[in-house]
């Protein structure tokens, strides 16, 4: 009998059942601990291949090893000789307009139809979810016929771009009227008793309460524009100047281009990776829990 | 500090449900005023029609002269505390204080004096730089009242502000108002379901049920001329006695024969009874707890009864007894009158006499439970 076995055998039954407790979650945590790292070292295999690549001088083909045989910033400083520069900015023009807008919008949709009860609010919500349920991709041809009326494909692609993107962005209300729906009324009431207007509750009681949902609200608002393909490569329809990033790199991966710039792709991935990463760090840590605690008698 | 005016305010919501009824009460400067009722009498919504927080569906609310029913609460210059206490998470005790006074854009240096003043009044001084969460139920209410103070509003509304706390802190809580209405000397508006509270706070009661206003009063006069056994019953714990019986008329004198006993309505009641031209009829006699005593077996007036119940409240005993017929009485008994002989006996199933005094009760329509002296 080990030593750990003697113990068990002599340790009373309460002892025993600790022990058996604790042996289990020690266990079980290895499991998942295990099963989490090895989940995401698949998920990084991609991203440590594409930067290494993007160091690679030799060859701007691919190659049958990841560690570059040579380091360098060519293929980021090449970068910058192609229309990149142009597809980076309207991609982060039209992913911040969207994302300030499309915020906007968002929150204050979601207020009224927490707070405000007016007589069409429960059709329209409804109607909402059922237009929800359509893909998006629906409204593609006709959406190019409107913006092409209006002058806003091609290389007016961007605030065309803008358009489609917070067109339709006050059904994404769902998420924060729930979490607005959870703050009490009461909070509000006394501060219209206060003296607040319905926009200074808004912004001075809401909003400080539901940082969470704002800051979500935010990224998904920059995140949607930001990894778009399919509107975008419709609506700049292969006039360079008004692509986006996505669209314009993925050209590069025609078959007469991709020899010559499969290594510049690859910079350019790491490059567009950053902003959101940025982002990502810079807001995590507002995800605070618990900020409505002692409020009201709970 | 001004007047309210409530003119066949009425409240219908969208399911047709009606509730607040034709509501007329004028309010004076600076009188504190409670509405009082079970719940869902409606005492709350005519309170947060006054705020302006539920939408008025007919009749007018006026404020120091002016009709306000379509004034955003904001624009009424009203304060109000809440019975949840509604403080604002995520910001200390003084910018809760201090939040309408910034909003108004007071200086900072007057938001300091008026926040620190109010504070000390409420004696939370030393929780200025916590956040609500940190505050204890008493405390939080404190501070919901300072938030209150500090805006030397026209008009004081308070709903149900002392329901979440235990019940010493209420008691303590319900004292610090009345020291605080002496401080204020505006108009309040209180909300409570607690008689109590709304005997010992308010210069004036308005009873309510389902909508309608019961009785309009002083705390004596709600107490001693309820207009019906509602009121009768609402106002005074334990409540009410009621029995029925026949009010007789006796050579000019006025008689009631409960379970037997033989009692003469006597003093001033007798004569309000024979003023107000009251018939010998059946009646719902009424009779506080605190009326009854306890009586000799030979007595005409006694009545004999069976303790049920015997509640050892301290300086007083509650007797639940029932008589011959059933009914269920209640009889204050102060400790003091007894011997710890006599207390002793008063267990489960001892035979009882009880009886009243004629001028102590309350006469009310056998149909239309009306008082018939005062209704």
């Amino acid at each position: 009998m080990s030593e750990q076995k003697l113990l068990e055998h002599n340790a009373s039954p309460v002892q025993k059942r600790h022990m058996g407790l604790k042996a289990s979650r020690t266990l079980s945590n290895t499991a998942i601990y295990v099963l989490l790292i090895a989940i995401s070292i698949i998920w990084l295999v991609p991203f440590v291949c594409i930067l290494l690549q993007s160091f690679r001088v030799e060859s701007t083909w691919q190659v049958g090893y990841v560690i570059p045989q040579q380091w360098g910033l060519d293929n980021y400083y090449n970068l910058f000789k192609t229309d990149f520069p142009r597809w980076y900015t309207n991609t982060f023009i039209s992913a911040l307009v969207t994302a300030v807008l499309q915020t906007i919008i968002v929150l204050c949709m979601s207020y009224t139809l927490s707070r405000f009860r007016f007589k069409l609010r429960k059709p329209l919500m409804r109607l909402m979810l059922i237009l929800g349920m359509f893909p998006g991709m629906l409204t593609m041809i006709i959406l190019y016929r409107v913006l092409k009326d209006l002058g806003l494909t091609q290389a007016n692609a961007v605030p065309g771009l803008i358009l489609v993107y917070i067109a339709s962005s006050g059904m994404g209300y769902y998420v924060s009227k729930g979490f607005f729906d959870t703050i009490p009324r009461s909070l509000d009431e006394a501060a219209r008793v206060d003296g607040a207007t319905r926009f200074q509750v808004l912004k001075k009681i809401i909003l400080p309460l539901s940082k969470p949902i704002v800051i979500y609200t935010i990224l998904t608002a920059f995140m949607g524009p930001w990894g778009d393909y399919v509107f975008a490569q419709y609506i700049s329809f292969g006039t360079s100047s008004g692509m986006n990033v996505a669209v314009g790199l993925y050209r590069w991966l025609n078959k007469d281009q991709i020899a010559a710039s499969y290594t510049m792709f690859c910079a350019g991935g790491v490059l567009v990776a950053i902003p959101v990463t940025v982002l990502f760090m810079c807001l995590q840590k507002y995800y605070v829990e618990g900020v409505t605690g002692g409020a009201v008698k709970g | 500090m001004a007047s309210v005016k409530l003119t066949d305010v009425k409240k219908v919501y969208d399911n047709k449900v009606t509730a607040v009824h034709d509501f007329n009460l004028e309010i004076a400067d600076k009188e504190f005023v409670v509405f009082v009722g079970p719940s869902g009498c409606g005492k709350s919504t005519t309170l947060r029609m006054i705020a302006g927080l539920e939408d008025i569906s007919g009749g007018t609310v006026e404020i120091d002269g002016v009709v306000v029913n379509d004034l955003q609460p904001k624009d009424r210059d009203i304060a109000m505390v809440f019975q949840n206490y509604a403080l604002y998470p995520h910001m200390t005790v003084y910018d809760n204080i201090a939040f309408s006074l910034r909003l108004k854009k007071m200086p900072e240096d007057q938001v300091y004096e008026k926040v620190t003043n109010a504070a000390e009044i409420l004696g939370i001084t030393e929780y200025l730089t916590r956040k609500p969460r940190a505050l204890s139920g008493g405390q939080r209410q404190r501070v919901a009242i300072g938030r209150a103070m500090v805006r030397n509003a026209k008009v004081f509304l308070m709903d149900e502000p002392l329901s979440n706390l235990d019940a010493k802190l209420r008691n303590q809580m319900r004292a610090e108002i009345i020291l605080l209405r002496q401080k204020l000397d505006t108009t309040f508006v209180y909300v409570t379901h607690d008689q109590t509270e709304a005997m010992t706070l308010g210069d004036r009661i308005v009873i309510m049920r389902d909508g309608i206003i019961e009785q309009v009063g002083t705390p004596t006069e709600v107490f001693e001329k309820p207009r019906n056994i509602f009121v009768a019953e609402f106002i005074g714990a334990p409540k009410m006695n009621l029995i029925n019986t026949q009010l007789e008329v006796s050579g000019g004198k006025y008689y009631v024969s409960p379970f037997g006993a033989r009692i003469e309505v006597s003093g001033e009641k007798g004569e309000e009874l024979r003023q107000a031209g009251v018939a010998a009829q059946d009646v719902i006699l009424g009779v506080r707890p605190e009326h009854m005593v306890l009586a000799d077996a030979n007595s005409e007036a006694a009545i004999p009864c069976t303790l049920e119940v015997n509640e050892m409240m301290g300086s007083e005993l509650h007797l639940h007894v029932y008589t011959e017929d059933g009914t269920r009485l209640i009889v204050r008994v102060p400790t003091i009158n007894l011997t710890l002989e006599q207390r002793k006996e008063l267990v489960y199933g001892k035979k009882l006499y009880i009886t009243f005094e004629g001028k102590v009760m309350h006469f009310f329509g056998k149909e239309s439970n009306v008082n018939l002296i005062y209704g």
